[in-house]
Formats: C-alpha cells, sequence, structure tokens
C-alpha cells in the first residue's frame, strides 16, 4: 500500500496556515512528527513506502528539507516518492540526499519515476517497489507507479 | 559621561571596520553610548542593519550605565533621512535608542529598490513572514532588472530564509534582515540585489565553541570558527543534517556569481566572485558583537554563471 501525504495540507495543519512555505527547522520537525504519526504502524513489517505530494507547497529551504525528507529517510526503511516538486523544491531536496548518501523517487507530471539523490540507494528504491508490484517498467525503460 | 561613536558618512561594509573600532574603543568603560549619524550621507542595508545591532549591543542588561537606551542623532539630510525611514531602519530603532533628530514619519517602502525593508527577526515566523514577503515583492524585480532565471527566484528566498535562520539557531537574541536592490557603480556599474542580516548575539566562535574548539586547537578563534561554518559547513549541533544552510546559500551564489561575506567577532570570511578584489578571510579587525552577513546578488549577462 502507498501511503498519500498531502504536504501542503499538512504544512497548513502544523504552522498558523498563513504562509504556504516549507521553510525554518522548527516548522520542519512538526511537519516530519505529523508525517512520522501518519505513517507509524501502516508497514505491517514493510519498508514503508509514502507518496508525499507538494502540489501548494510554495518555497523549501535546505533546513526543511532536511529536516523532513532526509530524516525520514535516515530513520527508518521507507520509499518516499516525491510529486508536485517544482524545480525550487528540488534545488533544496537534491544535495541533502546526495549529501547522506540517500534517495527518493520523483514522480514526474507524465507519472514517470525518477531517481532523486544518490544514484545506487534510488535504484534500490525502484527495485523495492517493483518488487512489491507498486511500480512497473514501462515501454522506453521508465519506471511508474502501478497504481497512480 | 557619554562616549561618542561616529557613523561613517557612507555606511556600509567597507566601512563598518571604522565603526567597529569606534563602537569597540567606546564601549570600553560601560558609559551611554552616542551613535552620531548627522553627517551621514548614505548607508546601505547592511550599515542599516550593523547601525541596529550595535544599538542592541550598547544597551544590554548588565553594562552598567548602558544599560539605558543609547542615543542617535539623526542625519540632517532630508533626502538621507527620508530614505533611512522608508528602508524601515527608524521602526525598529525607536526601541533600541533614544533619538535625536526629526525622524519623518513615514511608512517603510513598498518601492521597487526596497525588497524587503529592515525587519527584526526572532522566531521561526518571522522568518516564514520574511519568506513570504519576498517571494511576493522580489520574482519580478529579480526576472527583470537582474535578468535572473524565474528558477533563481526560488533560491533567492531559500538563501534569504537560511541567512535569518542563522539569526534564529544560533543568536541566542533577536537580529535584523534588509533586502534591496540597487545600481552598484563603485564595483560593477549593474544592478545588484543585497540581503544585510544583522544580530549582536554570541557569534559564530562562541556557538561553534563546544564542538570545534579542540578540533583547531591553537588555531582557535573567530576566523577558525567562519571557516569551519562557511568552507566546511560545520554546525554545533551533533546532528548529521545541519550545516546545510550556509553551503545552500554558497552553492546558491556560486551559480549566480554572488558573493557573501560574513563578519563574526574579530574576523572576516568571504566568497568572492570573480567581479571583486575582496579578501577570502581578515583577522584581527575591531571586536564586533554577533554576526552580520551580505549577500550581492548580481545582475547577470555579462557575468559567467
Amino acid at each position: 500500500m502507498i501511503q498519500y501525504i498531502d504536504m501542503h495540507a499538512v504544512l497548513q495543519e502544523s504552522i498558523s496556515g498563513v504562509y504556504a512555505d516549507l521553510v525554518t527547522r522548527p516548522t520542519g520537525r512538526v511537519v516530519r512528527e505529523r508525517i512520522e504519526r501518519a505513517i507509524a504502524g501502516r508497514g505491517g513489517g514493510e519498508v514503508t513506502v509514502a507518496r508525499m505530494d507538494f502540489t501548494g507547497v510554495g518555497c523549501m529551504d535546505y533546513s526543511c528539507a532536511d529536516e523532513i525528507v532526509a530524516k525520514l529517510l535516515r530513520d527508518r526503511p521507507a520509499v518516499l516518492v516525491l510529486s508536485g516538486i517544482t524545480d525550487g523544491h528540488r534545488e533544496a531536496i537534491e544535495p541533502v540526499l546526495s549529501g547522506h548518501g540517500l534517495a527518493a523517487l520523483l514522480e514526474r507530471a507524465d507519472g514517470t519515476l525518477e531517481g532523486l539523490g544518490a544514484a545506487a540507494a534510488a535504484a534500490a528504491l525502484l527495485d523495492e517497489l517493483v518488487a512489491r508490484r507498486l511500480a512497473a517498467r514501462m515501454p522506453g525503460g521508465t519506471y511508474a507507479l502501478t497504481l497512480a | 559621561m557619554t562616549r561618542l561613536v561616529e557613523v561613517p558618512a557612507h555606511f556600509d561594509d567597507r566601512s563598518f571596520d571604522q565603526f567597529a573600532g569606534a563602537f569597540a574603543e567606546a564601549s570600553r568603560d560601560d558609559e551611554r553610548l552616542l551613535f552620531d549619524a548627522h553627517a551621514a550621507e548614505w548607508a546601505s542595508p547592511y550599515g542599516l542593519v550593523g547601525l541596529l545591532a550595535a544599538g542592541q549591543a550598547a544597551r544590554r542588561p548588565g553594562s552598567g550605565a548602558a544599560a539605558e537606551r543609547p542615543l542617535l542623532t539623526a542625519p540632517t539630510n532630508p533626502e538621507v533621512l527620508s530614505y533611512w525611514a522608508r528602508a524601515g531602519f527608524f521602526r525598529e530603532a525607536g526601541e533600541l535608542f533614544e533619538i535625536h533628530g526629526k525622524v519623518p514619519r513615514v511608512k517603510a517602502a513598498e518601492e521597487s529598490e526596497v525588497l524587503l525593508p529592515v525587519t527584526s527577526v526572532r522566531a521561526a515566523e518571522d522568518v516564514h513572514a520574511v519568506v513570504s514577503k519576498i517571494q511576493q515583492r522580489a520574482s519580478a524585480i529579480l526576472a527583470s532588472e537582474l535578468s535572473l532565471d524565474p528558477k533563481a527566484t526560488m533560491g533567492f528566498a531559500m538563501a534569504l530564509s537560511e541567512a535569518c535562520q542563522n539569526i534564529v539557531e544560533h543568536a541566542g537574541t533577536g537580529g535584523w534582515v534588509a533586502v534591496q536592490a540597487y545600481n552598484w557603480r563603485r564595483k560593477l556599474a549593474r544592478r545588484v540585489v543585497v540581503i544585510a542580516v544583522a544580530d549582536a548575539g554570541v557569534g559564530f566562535r562562541h556557538s561553534l565553541e563546544p564542538t570545534q574548539n579542540k578540533r583547531f586547537g591553537d588555531r582557535w578563534g573567530d576566523a577558525a570558527a567562519l571557516e569551519a561554518a562557511l568552507v566546511q559547513g560545520v554546525s554545533r549541533f551533533r546532528d548529521p543534517g545541519r550545516g546545510q544552510g550556509l553551503a545552500g546559500i554558497r552553492r546558491y551564489l556560486v551559480r549566480w556569481a554572488g558573493k557573501i561575506a560574513i563578519r563574526s567577532g574579530t574576523a572576516r570570511i568571504a566568497i568572492v566572485p570573480p567581479w571583486d578584489d575582496d579578501v577570502p578571510l581578515k583577522d584581527g579587525l575591531p571586536p564586533f558583537p554577533g554576526a552580520q552577513v551580505l549577500i550581492i546578488i548580481p545582475e547577470q549577462g555579462s557575468a559567467e554563471r
């Protein structure tokens, strides 16, 4: 099962609701803790797979990228599929993941998946999804989620 | 008795050391300080937030008679006075200084050159407000006036956020940020956007001392602390994900041929782009509390990306 997380909604619940930006460590911490609560116990012993939709999120800084995406991956085995990502979000997330040898998957607008972060770790994530039949190889050699 | 601290007529990052020297000298005997800006002709955002940091430091409790607010004589030149007001300086200065001179009652600017008036930063909520405001104001200007790729606007907000968080996470006190676009004739003969951030907090050396002092041994000091933070990405936190902020700012500035300079204590470090002739590291400067950050992003075009 892939858990869906609406990042904009989580952000709005986590702070006053006025701002649409994922910035500052404290904000990242609160958002991550909400996500952790949401995904706790859902894995049933399997690696957690979550689809994090960033649609509606404005700016994301490096601190928040580390506090949310990198820490979610550091603290537990998980496959994070990031959708609704802008170039700006990517600019914050990619170096943070690469710096720690971590990876996530980016779901492009056409539904295909792309590794983000350390290449070897990204390949392992795709293998995990394919093995669990949550993703499949598409014509042309790309991958996409099967339940998208 | 009151000690005089002269504010340089052209108050920017280059004349800041002269100001810091006067401030250090006047602060020696804990007397009340008078910051004399009556002859000021021009001040950059760096000068304005630096002056606020000096005011903050001069009124710290426990510093004897200086626990009173320091005095500030406002610029006498009406244009300068008006600009300082529009830049949001007096809105913040009113709490820190006993101001002498006529201060115009104008709102902080919503004009094109002042992208963000002098704004206090004390908590994460303030950083949210700054980032939100800059995105509304800066996008069009960064694209149209600096010819920056629209992608760069988001990076600009990220860099601003990280620079402000430095205050929240490390200073141990509040600070100020200001963002402005202007024609920089001195160096480039083109437009630049400048982010200036200043606080009078504990500074980089004090912040990093518990974790880095032993590693550097005899070399430990303000310069080593700045080098550790900006060049090596070291943070005072043991969390391996820390130190991302300044590293991220550096990546952004390399891409857009920008400059960052950080002054803390008696040292100043800079990542110097090809268009500038600043020195990478200076030590032995007049002491000044906290940290002062300057970020400059030039108009794109002839500058290499």
